[in-house]
């Protein structure tokens, strides 16, 4: 598709929301010198598939959904631009207050709940995090939840399950990303009293659109400049931002990746399902 | 437990697509103040408290009332019910005036402080009616109140400016002031067969009469059943007295009042227009003495029966949109 009239970008259809979080920015890029259109995939995975092949011009991936394209095009797949909330994810391992969970270290021998496999935040980074301070798979005992495979935690649904096993004494601390944690806070402090956040990671990166070479430089940089466009402060575009999560885009920032790169890799994970 | 409710909140949001509602279990008030504030603070909206959950909407809620021209808007408009007692007794008046109706006066103290609270609430234009508004013979220091605070219009029959009310209706700033007349067709049959034999030769001669005088005149036409398609007759006369479009008024009767037929109204069907009679603060105008239609018992404070106005319309909205959206078909 790669030089047609439109840049023909991919989503994943995590939700139904995505139809019209897709509608929006088509939309708003339509009378630009970039106009798009979208194609919704499945899962990550037949995205990226589509992206190598040349089928669609950029994919809105996933952390984990960059690292397999940019492995599987040995690295010339290339990223465009972020969210501002994708330069600063964090992952929290949260326990019942009072439960003597305090830092990672901590966790050792006790039930730990992650989320989906091929999710980074819930599951993969979790992993690794806790590999880093020297606790292996087998110093804790995992309660898994493979709840949104192919969505890569987007859906939040392996977070909340994990959230559940430590309410339901299923678990003593669940691994869930900053979004989950942050939706949670928004009831209020007191709400979350019953929990305490034993660890947070530093920030990382998540998703990204990311392009392939044969999308040129100037189209691409033509597409980006009026994505990085788009105001919080103006009506027509804040409710595309909101449902998305952002409130300014950014042009990428790739040091944020290498703590995935590096799991995905000492954790064997393939670049397809 | 309010943890396991913002899960459930987290979960049902999760799942609903944007401007769609779902419905989450609450027990008690500490309930659903919890998920008021996750809705408010997760850029969701809160539609209704149910007596045993809450009905949320994913995404914000654009507000209807901002979808609506900025003149039909709930308090741009201020219409006061000066009175209503009337020299006519038309058989399909919408608030049953007549000679025989109690008087209802709203003195002109009291409308010159209403004004002023009206100016203050970001009312934009005032519209004086009754009963007939002339009956009044001191109506005129209303509207010198009244225009000195606002642009008004004021909505008469046109036949009682003689001897000493005329010189007060000449004494009426010309630049703040619209004399809106009834005239309900081209010619005097089906006019008088509801006003009164002779009351349209009067009306008339009143428009005639106030655009002599160098008045902004509108002249307002109300069709019952039996109106058959006269406005195309009305349009000439119209053409005739050189009336522009916006100084021409064309609307069916509504069942309400004397009138025993016509356009059926409720307050989930009518955009309000804020109205003040003797009695209290109304719905709208065309009825203003139907119980259902009555907001409060008093017009102040003005600024909450409006707010009041405005909340329960965008609840009317609400409510028509999802029932719109979630209409069955099989």
């Amino acid at each position: 598709m790669s030089g047609g009239a439109e840049v023909v970008v991919g989503a994943v259809a995590y939700t139904a929301n995505v139809v019209p979080i897709w509608e929006g920015i088509k939309e708003y890029f339509a009378g630009s010198p970039a106009p798009m259109d979208f194609v919704l995939f499945s899962n990550y995975e037949r995205q990226v598939d589509a992206l190598v092949a040349g089928h669609i011009d950029i994919a809105w991936n996933t952390n984990v959904a960059w690292v397999r394209a940019s492995r599987r095009t040995d690295g010339a797949a290339r990223p465009l631009a972020m969210r501002d909330t994708d330069l600063a994810f964090q992952t929290f391992m949260i326990a019942r207050a009072g439960a003597g969970i305090d830092g990672l270290e901590s966790c050792k021998g006790r039930r730990v709940a992650l989320g989906s496999r091929d999710s980074g935040q819930a599951r993969i980074l979790p992993l690794h995090f806790l590999q880093r301070e020297g606790i292996e798979a087998s110093d804790v005992e995992l309660v898994i939840f493979d709840s949104d495979v192919g969505k890569h935690g987007d859906t939040g649904r392996s977070d909340l399950d994990a959230l559940r096993a430590v309410l339901d004494d299923q678990a003593d601390v669940a691994a869930v990303g900053g979004n989950t944690w942050q939706a949670l806070l928004a009831a209020g402090d007191e709400t979350v009293a019953a929990l305490t956040v034993a660890w947070e990671s530093e920030p990382y990166n998540h998703c990204n659109f990311t392009a392939m070479p044969s999308l040129s430089d100037e189209r691409a940089e033509a597409w980006v400049s009026h994505l990085l466009d788009m105001d919080w402060d103006n009506p027509d575009h804040r409710p595309i931002l909101e449902m998305e999560g952002l409130r300014e885009w950014k042009r990428p920032e790739l040091s944020g990746y290498d703590s995935l790169i590096e799991a995905m890799a000492a954790q064997g994970i393939a670049d397809g399902w | 437990m309010s943890l396991d409710l913002t899960l459930r909140l987290i979960e049902a949001v999760n799942a609903t697509p944007a401007g769609s509602t779902t419905l989450v279990d609450v027990d008690g008030p500490a309930d659903v103040a919890i998920a008021n504030r996750w809705t408010a603070a997760t850029g969701n909206s809160l539609l209704v408290v149910h007596p045993h959950a809450v009905e949320i909407m994913r995404g914000r809620m654009v507000d209807p009332i901002g979808a609506l021209p900025e003149n039909r808007r709930p308090g741009y408009r201020l219409w006061v019910y000066t009175n209503f007692h009337c020299n006519l007794a038309c058989d399909y008046c919408c608030v049953s005036s007549s000679p025989r109706a109690a008087r209802r006066v709203i003195s002109v103290e009291e409308t010159a402080a209403l004004v002023r609270d009206a100016a203050d609430t970001g009312v934009r234009e005032l519209y004086i009616t009754g009963g007939e508004p002339f009956m009044l013979l001191d109506l005129d220091e209303r509207l010198h109140a009244a225009t000195s605070a606002l642009p008004t219009t004021v909505l008469t029959n046109g036949m009682l400016w003689q001897g000493e009310r005329l010189r007060r209706l000449d004494a009426l700033p010309r630049d703040r002031l619209t004399l809106q007349v009834s005239l309900d067709s081209a010619t005097p049959e089906l006019h008088d067969r509801h006003r009164g034999a002779g009351s349209f030769d009067r009306a008339l001669a009143g428009v005639r009469l106030a655009l002599d005088l160098g008045f902004r005149v509108r002249v307002a036409a109300t069709l019952g059943h039996d109106a058959g398609n006269s406005e195309s007759e009305l349009g000439s006369l119209f053409d005739g007295l050189g009336l522009d479009d916006d100084q021409r008024v064309v609307r069916r009767v509504a069942r309400q009042g004397e009138a025993n037929a016509g356009l059926t109204v409720t307050r989930a069907s009518l955009v309000p227009e804020v109205c003040v009679t003797a009695d209290g603060v109304w719905w709208h105008p065309v009825a203003a003495t139907d119980p259902s239609m009555m907001v409060a018992d008093a017009w102040s404070p003005l600024d909450a029966a409006v707010e009041a106005i405005r909340d329960e319309y965008r609840r009317h909205r609400l409510r028509s949109d999802i029932l719109a959206s979630t209409f069955p078909c099989a």
